[in-house]
C-alpha cells in the first residue's frame, strides 16, 4: 500500500495502482485520452503528464506505479507546458472539422484542448488523410479524425474477444484497420463508439441527426434482454435518437450490447397507433370506447374455460399484474407468461433466478453452461464471464450447440445426455466442478423450452445440490432467461391456475376450436397460425405477429414510452422511465387494460400507478426493493424423468432480430444482413 | 297644412340645416387638427411630417379616416357591451352639441340662450361621464386607471375654470357668450379683450382646458408609458375613432371659449379698414387656430406632469390663485364703480 | 430673497417660455427627413437585415448542419434538422427561421464556421400574412442566391476587423 503526495495531499493506494489513479484519489483532475479503466494501459497519447520530483523528465502518470514516497505536482507550470505539447502534437494531425463531426459537443479532444490546450497552432505543413475504414453498419468511421489511442482495439481484443481490430504501420502512418475490411464481427462493437474520444468512430445510423446539446436525456432500463442493462435514452422532440448505457457496476458496468443500442430505429416503424377492430374480415381503425367495448362485450359473453391469456417478452410488470388481476376477475385460469414454453416453476422462486448475480461471476472458479449461447442471449454476462477468464483459471464446460464464446471452453456434448453424464459423474467435467469452490451451472432457455424440460431442470438442480454450488453465501444455479418480462410475470404468478392451460395447451385448444378468446398481451413469439379460429385480442406496440391474427388490436407503447417495473434474470427489480410519448392513440399498457375492467363492468381496484405498484408488492414483496438482488431460498424443483437425446437448440439464431422491435428495425435488418453473409463465407477463425 | 309646414316642418328643417351648417365644417376643421398636429410637431422635430397622401399630405386625414372604419370593432371578451358601446358615443355627442351655443360672428349661433356659459360648464361636466364608462365597462385594469385618473383631473380643474369664468362674468354682467365677446369690443380693439386686463386668468384658462381636454403635459389617463393608452386601450375602429373625434372636438370647442372669453371672439383686433372689411368668422377662425397651436406647441415642447403635480398645481395653486383673483376684480369693480348693470 | 425670486420665476413661467421659444425656433430649421421609399439612408456593412443562407460559387450550399446557430440563437428562432446527404456529406434537410422570434442580434451569423447564414443588407420583407415570416430553407437559399454580391462585398469590407 504505497503513499504519495500528489499537491501536496498524502494518499494511500492500493498496490499496483498507477500514479495517474493516485492523482484520483487525491482529486486532482488529470487528462487523458488513451487510459480508461477497463482497458489494460497503453500509455501512448501522452496526455497524462505529470511531474514527479526526482525524475528527470514528465511522467506519463497512467503508466508509472504508484511507489511510496513519490512526490507528485499535476499543477506546475512544467506539466502545463507539457499538456500544451502533447496537445499540440495530437492536434498536427487531427482535422479542424469539429462543425461537421458528430462528437462535437461531447468530444474529450474538444474539451481537453479548450482546457488544456495552448490556443493556437504553430503548424502550417500539410495534414495527413486517412482512408476511411468499412467497420460494418453500425460503426461510421472517419479515421483522418484518429489520434491512435488504441481504446477501440483494446476493447475489441481484451472485452470483445474479437481480434478484428489492430494498429498497423509505425508513427504518423499508424492507422486502426479491421484487418480484412470487413464489419467488426461484435454484439459489443456499439461500445468502441462510447470509447472513442475523438470523433473517429461514431455511430452509423445517429450520423448527423443530433446535436448532445439538443438531446433531452432519460434514464432507464433496457427491455431487450433479460440483462435489464441500464440505459440513457436520447430524445429530440418525440423521436428516440439514441440509447447509450449508464453505469452500473451491478450489470452493465458501463458496455450495452449492439441490439438494445441499435433497436432504437425499431420504435419507430410499424407501429400500432389507433385501436383496430376485424370487420369484414379486415382489421378497421376503430375508437378506444368502440374497440374496449368490443373487447368487454366478447369476454362477457364467453365462459370462463374459454378464454386464455399469453403475455409476451417485452411488457411491464404493472400490465402483466393488471392482465393477471382482470383474468382473475374473469375466473380465467389459462394465463401464462412463458410464451417460449419454458417448463419453469413459478412455485420455487430460486428455480428461475439467475442466482449467483452478475457480478457474482466474477467470484465463481468453476462454469458450466448448458443449452445456451450468452453472447448472443445475453451478451453483458458473456462479456462478464469472458472478464473472469481473463483473470485466472476458470474452466468453463458447454453443453449445446458448439459455439464460439469469445473463451477458451470445454465442449461437453449436444444435448441432455451429456448433462446427464455430468450430473452422474461420468464426465471428468463433474470432478471440476465438485473441486471448485464456488462452481456455478448456466442453463439455457435452449434446455428448458424441451418437452423433457422439467427433467433437465432437475438434472440441473441435481448437480448443483451434487458438487456443492448451494451454500450459505453462494448459490451457483442460475437461469439465464432471454426475456425482459419473464422473470416479473413468474414472480406475479402468471402460470395456469387450477385447470388452466399453458401456452402449448392453449394454442392446441385454439386450433380445435376450444379456446375461444385469446388475450396476448405483447406475444409474438407463438405460433400464430394456430389462432385462426380464435378471437384473439392484440395488445402492443408492434404491427408483428400477434397483431396480424388479432381480432382486436389495442395499441400500447413500447418500453422507452412508459414508466414501468422489471426484474431482470436476477430477479433485480428496475424501473423504467418514460423519455417519449407513445405514438397517436396508444396507451400505457396498464392503463388499457384498466379501462378495459371498466368497460367490462369489472373495474380493477387501482386509479394509479402508486396503488398498483403497492398490489403488487402485496404479491412479490421484493419488487419495493427496487435496484436490489433480495437471495431466493432454496427449494425443490423439476421433475425427474427420461431425457432425450435430441441436441440442445440455442433460443436465438438471428441476434440481431429477436422480438417484436428490433424486427421492425431498419438497422437491426441490416445487421443481421450483414452479419449472416459475413458467417456463411467464414474464414474457419470463428466457432 | 300649410300652418303645420309654417310652424313645425320648416323651423325643423331650417334647424336640422344649420346644425349640419356647423357640424360638417366641424369635422372637417378636426380632421385637418390631426395633421395640423402632426405638421407642427414634425417641423417643431426636424421633421416634415405626413407628407405622401395627397399634396402636402393633405389627405392624410382621410386615409386615416378610411383606415379606422375598415378595421374590426373588437369588443373584449370580458366588456360590458352596450356600456362598452355607449361611452364612445357619450363623448362625441357631447362635443357636439356644446356647439350649439358658440358664436361664430355677430348673429351666427344656433342658440343664442341667456345662459350660454352655464350650459357649457354642464356639457363639459358630462364629458367625465363618457371617460368613466368605458373604462369601467372596458373590465381590464388600464382603462379603469386610465379612467380614474381623467375624471379627478377633469373634476379638478373644472374648479378653477369655474372661478376664472366668474372672473369674467363679473366683468361682462351677462352669461350669454355673444354678450360676453360684445362686451370686448370698443374703440381701442385688441386692448378692450379682456386677456389684458385679466391676463393671470388668461394663463390659467389656457393651463385648465390643458388639463380639461387631457393635453399634453397632462395627458395622464393615457400615457402611453404606464397605461398603454388610458381608457381608450381596448377600442378599435370606429369605436375609437368616436373617443378620437370627441376629444379633438372638445380641444377645439376650448379653444373657441378661449377666444370668446379673452380674445373678443370675432371682433378685428383693429377697428379700422381693412381688418373690419374682413368676415367676423374668419377673426374668429384665425384666433382658435393661434390657441390651437400653442395647445400643439406644448404638447411638442414639455415633459408630461406626475400625478401629484398635476393635482397639486390644481387644488393649491390655481385654485387659490383664480379665487383671489375674483375676490380682487370684484373689489376693484366695486371700488371704481365699473360693475355693469 | 431667493425664495421670492424663486417663487417669481415660478410664477412667470420663465422656463416653459424659455423652452417653447426653442421649440419655436426650431420650426425653421432644415429638415432631416428622410423622403424613405425614394430616398435611403446609408447601410454600414455591418447592418443585420433579413437572413440568407448562401453558396459556394460551384453553387454548393455552405450550410453543413452543425448546429452551432440554433445552439447560440438567444431567440430559439432557429430550427435544424439534419442527415447524410446522398454522397455521405452532413446537409440540413430542414432550416427554419421563424423571423417574428429573431431578434436581429447577429449571433448565427457570428457563430457560424463556413459563413453560411448571414444577415444581408435586405430590411424591406414586410409580409401580409405572419406565415410569410416562417422562412423554411428555401426561402433562405433564395435569399442568398439574390443577395449573395451585396452580402459578399459587405462580408469583404467587414474581414480586416474580424
Amino acid at each position: 500500500m504505497p503513499t504519495l503526495n500528489v499537491d501536496g495531499v498524502e494518499v494511500t493506494v492500493e498496490n499496483g495502482a498507477t500514479v495517474l489513479q493516485a492523482c484520483e484519489e487525491a482529486g486532482a483532475e488529470i487528462p487523458r485520452f488513451c487510459y480508461h479503466e477497463r482497458l489494460s494501459i497503453a500509455g501512448n497519447c501522452r496526455m497524462c503528464l505529470v511531474e514527479m520530483e526526482k525524475a528527470p523528465k514528465l511522467v506519463a502518470s497512467c503508466a508509472m506505479p504508484a511507489a511510496d514516497g513519490m512526490v507528485i505536482h499535476t499543477n506546475t507550470e512544467k506539466v502545463k507546458n507539457g499538456r500544451e505539447g502533447a496537445m499540440e502534437f495530437l492536434l498536427i494531425n487531427h482535422p479542424l472539422d469539429c462543425p461537421i463531426c458528430d462528437q462535437g459537443g461531447e468530444c474529450d479532444l474538444q474539451d481537453q484542448s479548450m482546457y488544456y490546450g495552448s490556443g493556437n497552432s504553430r503548424y502550417d505543413e500539410t495534414k495527413r488523410a486517412v482512408k476511411e475504414k468499412n467497420m460494418g453498419p453500425l460503426i461510421k468511421t472517419t479515421m483522418t479524425r484518429c489520434i491512435h489511442c488504441t481504446r477501440c482495439v483494446r476493447f475489441a481484443t481484451e472485452v470483445a474477444g474479437v481480434d478484428e481490430l489492430g494498429a498497423l504501420n509505425r508513427g504518423e502512418n499508424t492507422e486502426i484497420v479491421t484487418y480484412l475490411e470487413e464489419a467488426l464481427n461484435s454484439e459489443l462493437s456499439g461500445n468502441i463508439i462510447d470509447l472513442c474520444p475523438v470523433g473517429a468512430l461514431t455511430s452509423k445510423p445517429y450520423a448527423f441527426t443530433a446535436r448532445p446539446w439538443e438531446l433531452r436525456k432519460t434514464e432507464s432500463v433496457d427491455a431487450l434482454d433479460a440483462v435489464g442493462a441500464n440505459i440513457r435514452i436520447d430524445s429530440k422532440g418525440q423521436e428516440v435518437m439514441r440509447i447509450l448505457p449508464r453505469l452500473n457496476e451491478e450489470i452493465n458496468e458501463e458496455w450495452l450490447s449492439d441490439r438494445s443500442r441499435f433497436s432504437y430505429d425499431g420504435l419507430k416503424r410499424q407501429r400500432l397507433d389507433s385501436p383496430y377492430v376485424r370487420k369484414d374480415g379486415k382489421l378497421q381503425a376503430a375508437s378506444w370506447s368502440e374497440a374496449l367495448q368490443v373487447v368487454a362485450d366478447k369476454l362477457n359473453a364467453t365462459e370462463a374455460g374459454k378464454i386464455g391469456a399469453i403475455t409476451g417478452d417485452i411488457v411491464d410488470a404493472e400490465s402483466m399484474k393488471a392482465l393477471k388481476d382482470l383474468m382473475d376477475a374473469f375466473e380465467v385460469t389459462s394465463v401464462d407468461c412463458r410464451q417460449d414454453g419454458a417448463k419453469l416453476d413459478a412455485s420455487v422462486r430460486s428455480s428461475y433466478l439467475f442466482n449467483s448475480t452478475i457480478a457474482g461471476i466474477e467470484d465463481a472458479d468453476a462454469l458450466l453452461i448448458v443449452g445456451s449461447n450468452p453472447r448472443y442471449e445475453a451478451s453483458l454476462i458473456n462479456a462478464r464471464i469472458r472478464k473472469r477468464w481473463k483473470k485466472g483459471p476458470f474452466p468453463i464446460g458447454l453443453i449445446g450447440e458448439d459455439v464460439d464464446l469469445t473463451y477458451a471452453r470445454e465442449y461437453i456434448g449436444a444435448g441432455a445426455k451429456s448433462l446427464e453424464d455430468v450430473a452422474n459423474g461420468k464426465h471428468s467435467f463433474a470432478e471440476v466442478l465438485k473441486k471448485a469452490e464456488r462452481p456455478m451451472i448456466i442453463i439455457g432457455q435452449g434446455a428448458l423450452t424441451r418437452e423433457d424440460g422439467a427433467a433437465i431442470l432437475a438434472l440441473a438442480k441435481k448437480i448443483a445440490d451434487d458438487t456443492g454450488m448451494i451454500g450459505a453465501d453462494w448459490n451457483g444455479f442460475n437461469v439465464l432467461h432471454t426475456a425482459a418480462s419473464r422473470v416479473a410475470g413468474l414472480d406475479l404468478g402468471l402460470v395456469p391456475g387450477e385447470g388452466g392451460k399453458d401456452v402449448a395447451g392453449m394454442l392446441a385448444a385454439a386450433e380445435a376450436g376450444e379456446m375461444e378468446v385469446v388475450y396476448l398481451l405483447g406475444a409474438d413469439e407463438i405460433d400464430t397460425s394456430k389462432l385462426e379460429k380464435a378471437f384473439v385480442i392484440y395488445q402492443g406496440s408492434h404491427g408483428d405477429a400477434g397483431a396480424h391474427v388479432a381480432d382486436v388490436i389495442l395499441p400500447g407503447v413500447a418500453y422507452t414510452e412508459k414508466d414501468g417495473l422489471w426484474v431482470n434474470t436476477e430477479g433485480r427489480p428496475q424501473l423504467s422511465t418514460r423519455a417519449v410519448f407513445g405514438p397517436g392513440e396508444a396507451r400505457e399498457d396498464w392503463t388499457i387494460i384498466r379501462a378495459l375492467s371498466e368497460v367490462a363492468g369489472k373495474t380493477l381496484p387501482y386509479n394509479t400507478m402508486e396503488e398498483l405498484r403497492a398490489k403488487m408488492v402485496e404479491v412479490a414483496p421484493h419488487f419495493a426493493d427496487v435496484d436490489m438482488v433480495t437471495a431466493a431460498a432454496w427449494g425443490d424443483f423439476g421433475a425427474a424423468g427420461n431425457v432425450s437425446d435430441v441436441p440442445f437448440t440455442n433460443p436465438i439464431s438471428d441476434n440481431y432480430l429477436t422480438n417484436a422491435i428490433s424486427r421492425a428495425s431498419g438497422i437491426m435488418a441490416e445487421c443481421s444482413q450483414a452479419f449472416a453473409a459475413d458467417s456463411e463465407e467464414g474464414t474457419g477463425t470463428h466457432g | 297644412m300649410v300652418e303645420f309646414w309654417n310652424s313645425y316642418l320648416l323651423p325643423t328643417v331650417i334647424i336640422l340645416a344649420q346644425i349640419l351648417a356647423i357640424v360638417v365644417p366641424m369635422l372637417i376643421a378636426m380632421a385637418y387638427l390631426t395633421l395640423y398636429e402632426r405638421k407642427v410637431m414634425g417641423a417643431m422635430q426636424l421633421r416634415k411630417g405626413p407628407n405622401v397622401v395627397g399634396l402636402f399630405g393633405m389627405l392624410q386625414p382621410f386615409a386615416d379616416g378610411a383606415k379606422l372604419f375598415f378595421k374590426e370593432t373588437i369588443i373584449p371578451t370580458g366588456a360590458n357591451k352596450f356600456l362598452f358601446l355607449l361611452a364612445p358615443m357619450i363623448t362625441f355627442f357631447l362635443a357636439l352639441i356644446a356647439w350649439a351655443v358658440i358664436p361664430f360672428d355677430d348673429g351666427w349661433v344656433l342658440a343664442d340662450i341667456n345662459v350660454g356659459i352655464l350650459y357649457l360648464f354642464a356639457i363639459s361636466s358630462l364629458g367625465v361621464y363618457g371617460i368613466i364608462i368605458s373604462g369601467w365597462a372596458s373590465n381590464s385594469r388600464y382603462p379603469f386607471l386610465g379612467a380614474l385618473r381623467s375624471a379627478a383631473q377633469m373634476v379638478s380643474y373644472e374648479v378653477s375654470i369655474g372661478f376664472v369664468i366668474i372672473t369674467v362674468l363679473l366683468c361682462v354682467g351677462s352669461l350669454n357668450l355673444s354678450e360676453i365677446v360684445r362686451a370686448q369690443s370698443g374703440d381701442l380693439g385688441i386692448l378692450n379683450w379682456y386677456f389684458i386686463p385679466l391676463f393671470p386668468m388668461f394663463i390659467i384658462f389656457f393651463v385648465s382646458i390643458l388639463a380639461e381636454t387631457n393635453r399634453h403635459p397632462f395627458d395622464l389617463p393615457e400615457s402611453e408609458a404606464e397605461l398603454v393608452a388610458g381608457y381608450q386601450t381596448e377600442y378599435s375602429s370606429m369605436a375609437f375613432a368616436l373617443f378620437f373625434l370627441g376629444e379633438y372636438m372638445n380641444m377645439i370647442l376650448m379653444c373657441a371659449l378661449c377666444t370668446i372669453l379673452f380674445l373678443g371672439g370675432w371682433l378685428p383686433p383693429v377697428d379700422i379698414a381693412p381688418f373690419n372689411w374682413i368676415p367676423g368668422v374668419i377673426w374668429f377662425g384665425i384666433k382658435v387656430a393661434a390657441l390651437l397651436f400653442v395647445f400643439i406647441w406644448v404638447r411638442a415642447t414639455l415633459p408630461r406632469y406626475r400625478y401629484d403635480q398635476l393635482m397639486r398645481l390644481g387644488w393649491k395653486v390655481f385654485l387659490p390663485i383664480s379665487l383671489f383673483w375674483v375676490v380682487v376684480t370684484a373689489g376693484f369693480l366695486v371700488a371704481f364703480d365699473m360693475v355693469p348693470a | 430673497m431667493g425664495l421670492i425670486d424663486k417663487q417669481a420665476r415660478s410664477l412667470l413661467l420663465g422656463e416653459i417660455v424659455q423652452g417653447m421659444a426653442k421649440t419655436f425656433s426650431y420650426m425653421f430649421k432644415n429638415k432631416a427627413t428622410v423622403n424613405y421609399p425614394y430616398e435611403k439612408g446609408p447601410l454600414s456593412p455591418r447592418f443585420r437585415g433579413e437572413h440568407a443562407l448562401r453558396r459556394y460559387s460551384n453553387g454548393e450550399e455552405r450550410c453543413i448542419a452543425c448546429k452551432l446557430c440554433e445552439a447560440a440563437c438567444p431567440a430559439l428562432a432557429i430550427t435544424i434538422d439534419a442527415e447524410p446527404r446522398e454522397d455521405g456529406s452532413r446537409r440540413t434537410t430542414r432550416y427554419d427561421i421563424d423571423m417574428t422570434k429573431c431578434i436581429y442580434c447577429g449571433f448565427c451569423q457570428e457563430a457560424c464556421p463556413v459563413d453560411a447564414i448571414v444577415e444581408g443588407p435586405n430590411f424591406e420583407f414586410a409580409t401580409e400574412t405572419r406565415e410569410e415570416l416562417f422562412y423554411d430553407k428555401d426561402k433562405l437559399l433564395a435569399n442568398g442566391d439574390r443577395w449573395e454580391q451585396e452580402i459578399a462585398q459587405n462580408l469583404n469590407a467587414d474581414t480586416p476587423y474580424r
